[in-house]
């Protein structure tokens, strides 16, 4: 699904909203039939840690920790023990083909390579659903389109749901369904894609 | 997250900033040090003073005045009251002693003065002396024998390369005696029975200075009155065991009350190191507090740096709250590089400070070392070591003080880290 709209229309909070990292001053937010309203903060934070992957603009990894590392972050937050977090970040590294720069640093990966490394994060823990803040706003053409591409074949492949934030129609046309935002409302719903 | 992997993250933080990690850990080192310098110091002197003090006084002997040194002697005691001290359950024995002073003593063309007669019953005063009281020469006198006395050591040797007498030698006494209002000089003859080693440090029972005689006999000489025959100056109670001291010095206390009031005075040796010791005690434990000081600068440190830490990962802390950490291991992550700041300060400050107290111990000796003049020679007043002494409670206790005011110097910012709200957390720049 993409949210789609113009800058300022809310998009983003919105997505905030859905992944319990913001709460809404009205209604409620349900992720697995958890309604967000009755968690406190830490109950929230589990949340997103088992149910909700979050991809960022601007890749927000770690610039210390390798793609591996970083990958392997969310599982190290679930206590998951060491060799099995880093067998299972080897294996989503692989699936967003990154299987040849799994050692390497935030800084030395291209812009793609981070926004992959971000998606690998966010589905490590397989979650129900991944949020995607503008996956695509950092990234040049091609490549924004190799990123889409990816969560399209990761979406019909793993049958998790992607919920994408854009300003760009086009990514926001190969979507399922489309919301389109204006000043905080929406303004309309839109169902069926494009070829891409 | 598990503990393993919070201290390895938290490490790699630190190794990210060396400068600024060996710079905070500095801080605490220094503290650290201080601390264990003083405190090992202290330790070292205070056992020190304490070995000797117990090596100068007989911990298990009481010393029994009438009055008080300082007040002069009031009543003397009587054989009676000896007997009834000698009949207290722990006391092993109670012997009377009678003291004079302003003797000389001639041997042929020698003499030495500056002394005090002893007059005591040789048997039952070796029994609480004994081990004090070692014969470099001769001995005991073999049977009661009127005209035999022991020389202290500082009698015999009034100085370097000058002895006095030998075992066997007679030796005449000049003294004086009190008839009616006059005092007339009077000589007697003793033979010298043994001459006595040093017999140790400084103190009410240094006998060094003293010349011994049979007390019946000193009684006859200096013409006790035959109704003061039965007084005596001091007594000396040895008691079965040491812990006994405080109990059996309040027993004699009531005992010669009747006789005494309030005028008596008993030396309890054990009470006076036990003084001695907690005065050095509280000593130590003011010069660790000022150490202590060091080490608070030293939090200081790391709250300032902890702080600017949380401000700089402010978006890394939002990442993380992103991607699900709750607040705890937030919390947990930055205390955990205090943790590590402060058990590896505390344990560099720890060597550190034991070598900083060998180097004050060998600048400090310097000091302390008792300039000795030909005129005034002090042998038993050698310089007092301050070898500091490895104590574990110390080494524990600092290790132990030095990572909780680490921790609780970083409990703010760490606090402030895990309360951040992830999406300010995620907009910072």
């Amino acid at each position: 699904m993409a949210i789609f709209g113009p800058s300022g229309s809310g998009k983003s909070t919105l997505l905030h909203v859905l992944g319990g990292l913001d709460r809404p001053d009205e209604g409620e937010v349900f992720v697995d039939k958890i309604g967000f309203s009755t968690l406190n903060a830490n109950e929230l934070a589990e949340v997103r840690l088992r149910k909700i992957g979050f991809v960022f603009q601007f890749f927000n990894l770690l610039p210390r920790l390798t793609a591996l590392r970083n990958v392997e972050l969310p599982l190290a937050l679930a206590d998951v023990p060491e060799k099995e977090s880093a067998e299972k970040a080897r294996e989503v590294l692989r699936l967003v083909g990154l299987e040849d720069r799994m050692n390497h640093r935030p800084s030395e990966l291209s812009g793609g390579e981070q926004q992959r490394v971000a998606i690998a994060r966010a589905l490590i823990n397989d979650p129900k659903i991944v949020l995607a803040d503008e996956p695509t706003g950092n990234l040049d053409t091609t490549t924004g389109w190799e990123i889409v591409q990816l969560m399209k074949r990761l979406n019909e492949e793993k049958a998790q749901t992607f919920v994408v934030v854009t300003h760009d129609p086009s990514i926001a046309e190969t979507a399922d369904r489309m919301l389109y935002l204006k000043d905080g409302f929406i303004e309309g719903v839109k169902k069926g894609r494009m070829r891409l | 997250m598990r503990w393993k992997k919070i201290f390895s993250m938290a490490s790699e933080n630190m190794k990210q900033r060396r400068l600024r990690t060996s710079l905070t850990t500095l801080g605490v080192i220094i503290g650290i040090s201080a601390i264990i310098a003083l405190a090992s110091l202290g330790e070292g002197f205070r056992t020190t003073v304490k070995t000797r003090m117990e090596q100068g006084f007989e911990l298990d002997v009481l010393t029994v005045i009438p009055g008080s040194f300082f007040a002069g002697l009031g009543n003397r005691f009587t054989k009676e009251d000896v007997q009834n001290i000698s009949n207290i359950e722990e006391v092993a024995v109670a012997t009377p002693v009678m003291q004079r002073s302003t003797v000389t003593l001639y041997n042929e063309d020698k003499n030495t003065t500056g002394l005090i007669v002893t007059a005591i019953n040789f048997t039952d005063f070796w029994k609480v002396f004994g081990d004090r009281l070692i014969f470099s020469e001769g001995g005991l006198p073999e049977s009661i024998e009127n005209d035999t006395m022991v020389l202290g050591y500082k009698v015999n040797n009034p100085s370097e390369n000058i002895t006095f007498a030998h075992s066997n030698d007679n030796v005449t006494m000049q003294f004086k005696v009190l008839r009616g209002l006059q005092q007339v000089s009077k000589n007697c003859t003793f033979k010298v029975a043994g001459l006595l080693e040093k017999s140790g440090a400084p103190g009410a029972t240094n006998f060094d200075y003293c010349v011994f005689i049979p007390l019946d006999y000193a009684k006859e000489i200096y013409e006790v009155p035959s109704d003061k025959q039965d007084y005596v100056d001091l007594i000396f109670v040895k008691l079965v065991k040491p812990e006994f001291s405080e109990a059996v010095a309040t027993e004699i206390e009531e005992l010669l009350r009747p006789s005494f009031g309030y005028q008596l005075t008993v030396l309890v040796p054990i009470a006076f190191v036990r003084q001695v010791d907690y005065i050095l005690n509280m000593l130590q434990i003011f010069l660790t507090s000022i150490a202590s000081i060091a080490l608070l600068v030293a939090g200081i440190g790391i709250m300032n740096i902890m702080t600017v830490s949380v401000m700089e990962r402010t978006r890394e802390i939002g990442i993380l709250k992103a991607i699900g950490a709750k607040n705890r291991t937030i919390l947990t992550m930055f205390l955990a590089e205090t943790v590590l700041i402060g058990v590896a300060g505390s344990l560099i400050g720890v060597l550190t400070g034991y070598g900083l107290a060998h180097i004050l111990n060998y600048i400090l000796s310097g000091f302390f070392t008792p300039r000795q003049s030909h005129v005034f020679q002090a042998p038993e007043t050698s310089r007092i070591p301050m070898t500091p002494l490895f104590s574990l409670p110390w080494t524990v206790g600092a290790i132990v003080f030095g990572t909780v005011v680490c921790v609780l110097f970083g409990l703010y910012p760490a606090r402030k880290a895990a309360k951040l709200d992830p999406v300010e957390a995620l907009r910072y720049e």
